[in-house]
């Protein structure tokens, strides 16, 4: 098996990398793949968490990679989601115990068991988003609608050109009523900032912090707008290119249908 | 939506119309390096070599940036009113 490498990625914090890992790799393997997801945060670990599985971890990306322990012993199995896998991140560790080599090496290993290997970068573009992009194929940057987060994103997007590799865009939180309002940049404003292809949309969700409470994978729950979002990002990657993008609207009555033909709401 | 009745006919930016127009320039500066000050030197700079040839529209011309992934290009545009007659050579008479 020849798998790929996708790395997640944002350069800011906070914008919502974990949960869109967590959800695209589960939602890859309820697609039908074997995917791994791989905690690259070393020192700062919560893909275990978000996907609620802290209570079963033995061995980490550390151990894998510095040869303490075998790769099939760090990955911990999904029983909620067949073919779901994660290797967590080291807690005690900072960023530095990991080489680009080494991580070169698990990934080759990696892509010859599972059909997806999704890294969960760090924040920041130093040492810890070097190792995680360093064995990438692809790579998909989000970013929130919000000044900061673009800006950081831009810069993260030209370092990944920089390596040959092409990045897509996530656009996450997403507030239809303010885009509505016109006071938050709707995503065709980000794509005008950003030189990037767009993977999907996210709409600002309760349920995406519910299910972090609970350890429950966003897209099992079928009634979430963003678990729903994660599942058609991850068809797209999984070859449905063609699935076209929903754009996160308010619930619209008559009114505000014909106050937006008349270009009132922009 | 009345908001956006209000906004429409007040003529009041929307604040994303702000925020878009920030980030277009701090991306721009981010890159370049340089600052606005060093853009509105250029902008008089330009200007004033070509109203050497030109009569141009000095209130509606625009200096802009545009980017496409690593390559950066300076867009200048101005509405020509009509070429000055004496091409240029004015500055010598």
């Amino acid at each position: 098996m020849e798998g790929k490498i996708i790395v997640v990625t944002s350069g800011k914090g906070g914008v919502g990398k974990t949960t869109a890992t967590a959800s695209i790799g589960a939602a890859l393997a309820l697609e039908g793949n074997r995917v791994a997801v791989i905690d690259m945060d070393i020192g700062l670990r919560n893909l275990d968490v978000v996907l609620g599985l802290e209570n079963r971890i033995v061995f980490n990306i550390v151990d894998v990679v510095n040869k303490r322990c075998n790769l099939a012993q760090a990955l911990i199995r999904d029983r909620r989601i067949d073919n779901l896998f994660l290797v967590p991140a080291s807690q005690s560790d900072n960023k530095d115990v990991l080489t680009p080599l080494g991580v070169q090496r698990v990934a080759k290993q990696l892509k010859n068991e599972f059909n997806y290997v999704i890294m969960d970068s760090p924040a920041g573009i130093e040492k810890g988003f070097e190792n995680s992009v360093v064995a990438a194929d692809e790579a998909i940057v989000i970013c929130t609608p919000d000044v900061s987060s673009i800006r950081d994103a831009d810069r993260v997007i030209g370092l990944l050109y920089a390596r040959s590799i092409t990045p897509r865009l996530v656009v996450n939180r997403i507030v239809p009523e303010m885009v509505a309002r016109g006071d938050m940049l709707s995503h065709e404003d980000v794509m005008d900032v950003l030189s990037i292809d767009l993977l999907g949309l996210v709409p600002m969700d309760d349920q995406v912090v519910v299910s972090t409470n609970t350890g429950m994978p966003l897209v099992m729950h079928n009634q979430s707008l963003a678990g729903q979002a994660f599942r058609r990002i991850a068809k797209r990657i999984n070859g449905e290119v063609d699935l076209p993008i929903i754009v996160p609207s308010v619930k619209t009555g008559v009114w505000n249908r014909i106050t937006q033909k008349l270009g009132l709401n922009k | 939506m009345l908001n956006g009745f209000m906004k429409k006919f007040s003529g009041k930016k929307s604040s994303k119309e702000t925020a878009k127009k920030r980030l277009q320039f701090a991306l721009v500066y981010d890159k370049l390096e340089i600052n606005e000050m060093t853009l509105e030197n250029l902008q008089k700079d330009i200007v004033e070599v070509i109203s050497k040839y030109f009569e141009i529209d000095t209130k509606s011309l625009q200096l802009e940036v545009q980017r496409e992934h690593e390559l950066s290009a300076l867009v200048f545009n101005t509405p020509i009113l009509c070429v000055k007659k004496n091409k240029g050579y004015n500055s010598k008479t």
